[in-house]
């Protein structure tokens, strides 16, 4: 029998109902391991290239790895991949909690849906019995109450739910879907795919239990990195403040963005701290499946409580659009929680808006009306309302960043923040520069995560020198060598992403490797996974994204950053008088990755 | 018998894992003896496992197939038991139950509970005084009718008031 993974790949045609449940081939696993690779590869193969993202062809796709849901620590995570509605490219994105476990003890390494029900359904997978349910009782309902209702009427509490809210329903661009109330699939509009399909959630129940091939050495690998964890000079400060520890640390190094990114430098980061939050906040730890840094945060404030928020969505909500109340902050990171809206990107068109009115290349009557002076609370609320309904203004909003300022042109389009019409995340690549190269280069557009080259933050010299023979990787503000930093990075992220798991533990505290994988991975399922045959598997996912992608009509002119991080150096802070050098850093990227001059794979 | 620091558990299902694993070398919610239960609404995260309550419900089985042991853990005889489902029905907080057709509880297992170790959070303790019972009376008689998912549910949200009036009185006063 097949160790490790659920054994069976599910295949659901929403529109007839249709379902079929074939075996998991391990052949074909050993060329794409998992999670996002067997995702992206799926849709590779499958999917029609030309379709519209939020037509019945496009495809909706949920992967998890040969490992989730077993001992191993942090091995949570979920992917989700469709053709984005937002950048109309490839599109994933992958939440922690508690779903990915179940669906694989629910006997499933994926499920890949298709077409669209006729009215709003959810889909109930409890061990090999799935089943399309009436879902009209909760359309309208946000998350948090879609997700109760789901349990109470499936009289089961154990039953995972990933839900979308109404943001979803109304095709908000940048929707998201949440597993567990505040695990949030976002970025790439899935929410929006969901509700394009009537789908209003996917519930899940697993009685089964999973097998590794060899127990004891792969217990004592899983032991081996639980003591990684717990030992890392790191594990104190992100236990207590989970990523919300880089709000002080970016802010250190003069790259936290500031009123849109105008500054790298917050003078009340103080007042909006991880710190903070933790110190009047915050109430006890979270964590998701099985893992022991517990680095999410559960917090009570005197209007809401709710889980997290990780630093993406406290950034957006408080320097990058002005705002230094950090109670507001923390009620927003639940609204949009409970509606289903992505942090970054409605932050970003926030922005958008302040810094246009600020240069007086917008009004106050561009949008009805509403004051979008930096930090304008009641403005934001009010907005977001607007964007979720699709109300006025928020109509134009809830289509992105990119499309808003076509919409207005007035010279408003310098002014937004995104690459392939993905919105840009928060950390200015001026003070980083390996992460502008991934911001330029991802294959889902302006995010770090297709890398997360957190390794040139951490200064460790002569482990720059040991593994790539240039010391000069391990200094942020050099441009040397990025391009050989991110393509190893690179890999190693598609690794932790086919492995479905955590990025803050594979990448940004440096644990895994392709060595200690490839030993998880046979001692977990038992099939052959030597490191080469892991690397070889790797560097064909990233080939297969890029082809993708062209085929979708992305071109080395977008590999770049908007104009703010290549022409305007910072102006105070440590890291004064930096751009990035995007052009010199992406053709020596292509280079070290083996396409052409243009960027496109080489057979 | 087991004892929780509710205010500490993150709700991680360590314990869960290697309960399952180190009893049957296989990893599920299932086969696990503790369960974790998440009244995600509330944010709060309940390690549920058999109190060895001094009524001593489970024992009540008709084929007289559950024993108290030494540690006071319960001892279901494989030989004995028809999988009739009783111990489960009897049990007012979900912490006995059938999965493929063996009652599953807390053995502690011999007296080193593999849970306690798995917990990096310190949320979980073993103490060995036998004599020190718990009481389940007050949760019986609305638990009858309920499955054990539910009765898990019920007794966490009850049992975790008290804590999360402390949240209340500490963080909106």
């Amino acid at each position: 029998m097949l160790c490790g993974y659920g054994g069976h790949i599910l295949r659901v045609d929403l529109t007839s109902g249709w379902t079929h449940r074939e075996k998991t081939d391990p052949a074909y696993m050993l060329n794409v391991i998992g999670g996002r690779g067997l995702n992206s590869t799926r849709l590779y193969e499958e999917l029609q290239r030309d379709c519209d993202p939020l037509t019945p062809e496009n495809m909706l796709l949920i992967g998890v790895w040969p490992l989730t849901g077993t001992l191993l620590s942090a091995s949570a995570f979920m992917t989700i991949s469709g053709k984005s509605p937002p950048t109309g490219i490839l599109g994933d994105s992958a939440a922690g909690g508690f779903f990915g476990a179940e669906l694989k003890q629910a006997g499933y390494d994926q499920v890949l849906m298709t077409g669209r029900c006729q009215k709003p359904s959810y889909l109930y997978i409890a061990d090999d019995c799935i089943e399309i349910r009436d879902a009209s009782h909760l359309w309208g309902k946000d998350i948090w109450q879609t997700t109760a209702t789901i349990r109470k009427d499936l009289n089961d509490n154990a039953v995972q739910v990933a839900a979308i809210g109404p943001a979803g329903e109304n095709l908000v661009k940048y929707a998201t879907v949440a597993c567990n109330n505040s695990r949030m699939c976002g970025r790439t509009g899935m929410g929006c795919l969901f509700g394009s399909k009537h789908l209003k959630a996917v519930a899940v129940r697993g009685r089964g239990r999973l097998t590794v091939a060899d127990s004891l050495g792969y217990l004592n690998l899983c032991r081996e990195l639980d003591h990684k964890i717990m030992t890392h000079p790191e594990y104190e400060k992100r236990n207590s403040l989970g990523s919300t520890l880089l709000m002080t640390a970016l802010n250190g190094i003069g790259i936290l963005p500031t009123d849109h990114f105008q500054q790298g430098l917050c003078d009340y980061v103080d007042r909006v701290s991880g710190e903070t939050l933790a110190e009047k906040f915050k109430v006890k730890n979270k964590s998701c499946f099985n893992c022991n840094l517990h680095c999410s945060r559960y917090y009570l404030t005197g209007e809401v409580e709710a889980e997290g928020p990780e630093f993406e969505t406290l950034c957006s909500y408080t320097s990058r659009i002005g705002n230094n109340n950090l109670e507001f902050g923390l009620k927003m990171n639940a609204f949009l929680n409970r509606m289903g809206l992505d942090s970054l990107s409605s932050g970003e068109t926030i922005g958008w808006a302040m810094e246009c009115v600020q240069r007086g290349l917008l009004t106050k009557d561009d949008f009805d009306g509403l004051d979008f002076t930096w930090g304008n609370c009641q403005t934001i609320e009010k907005l977001l309302g607007m964007i979720i309904r699709r109300e006025g203004i928020g109509d134009l909003f809830a289509e992105g960043t990119r499309s808003l300022a076509r919409h207005f042109g007035k010279g408003s389009a310098e002014y937004a923040f995104h690459v392939k019409g993905l919105d840009m995340i928060c950390g200015d690549p001026r003070g980083i520069k390996a992460f502008g190269l991934t911001y330029a280069i991802a294959s889902r557009g302006g995010g770090h995560l297709r890398a997360e080259p957190f390794f040139e933050l951490t200064e460790r010299y002569d482990e720059a020198e040991r593994r790539w023979g240039m010391r000069d990787i391990a200094d942020r503000l050099s441009d040397n060598g990025k391009a050989i930093l991110v393509e190893h990075t690179e890999r190693q992220a598609l690794l932790t992403d086919c492995l479905t798991m955590c990025k803050n533990i594979g990448l940004s505290m440096d644990l895994l490797d392709f060595d200690f994988a490839s030993r998880l991975l046979t001692a977990g399922t038992g099939l052959k996974f030597t490191p080469e045959k892991v690397n070889e598997a790797l560097k064909g996912i990233i080939d297969r994204d890029r082809k993708m992608n062209i085929d979708f009509g992305v071109t080395a002119a977008q590999d770049t950053l908007p104009r703010r991080f290549t022409h305007e150096p910072l102006k105070e802070g440590a890291s004064k008088g930096q751009v990035v050098p995007v052009g010199r850093l992406v053709k020596e990227y292509y280079k070290a990755r083996g396409w052409d001059a243009q960027g496109v794979p080489q057979d | 018998m087991i004892t929780l620091d509710l205010a500490r558990c993150s709700g991680c299902s360590r314990c869960e894992v290697n309960c399952s694993f180190f009893h049957s070398g296989k990893i599920g919610r299932s086969g696990a003896r503790i369960k974790v239960v998440k009244v995600e609404d509330i944010g709060i995260d309940y390690p549920l496992v058999c109190q060895q309550c001094s009524e001593c419900y489970c024992t009540r089985c008709p084929e007289k197939a559950i024993q108290i042991g030494s540690l006071g853990q319960i001892i279901v005889s494989p030989t004995l038991c028809t999988a009739c489902g009783t111990c489960e029905i009897l049990c007012p907080i979900g912490a006995i139950e059938l999965y493929e057709e063996i009652p599953l509880v807390c053995d502690l297992c011999g007296g080193d509970p593999r849970c306690i170790m798995a917990c990096t959070l310190d949320a979980i303790h073993y103490e060995c005084d036998v004599t020190a019972a718990v009481s389940l009376r007050e949760f019986k008689k609305a638990s009858r009718g309920l499955g054990p998912e539910e009765k898990r549910l019920r007794y966490a949200t009850i049992r975790s008031r008290e804590l999360r009036d402390s949240w209340a009185a500490g963080r909106r006063g």
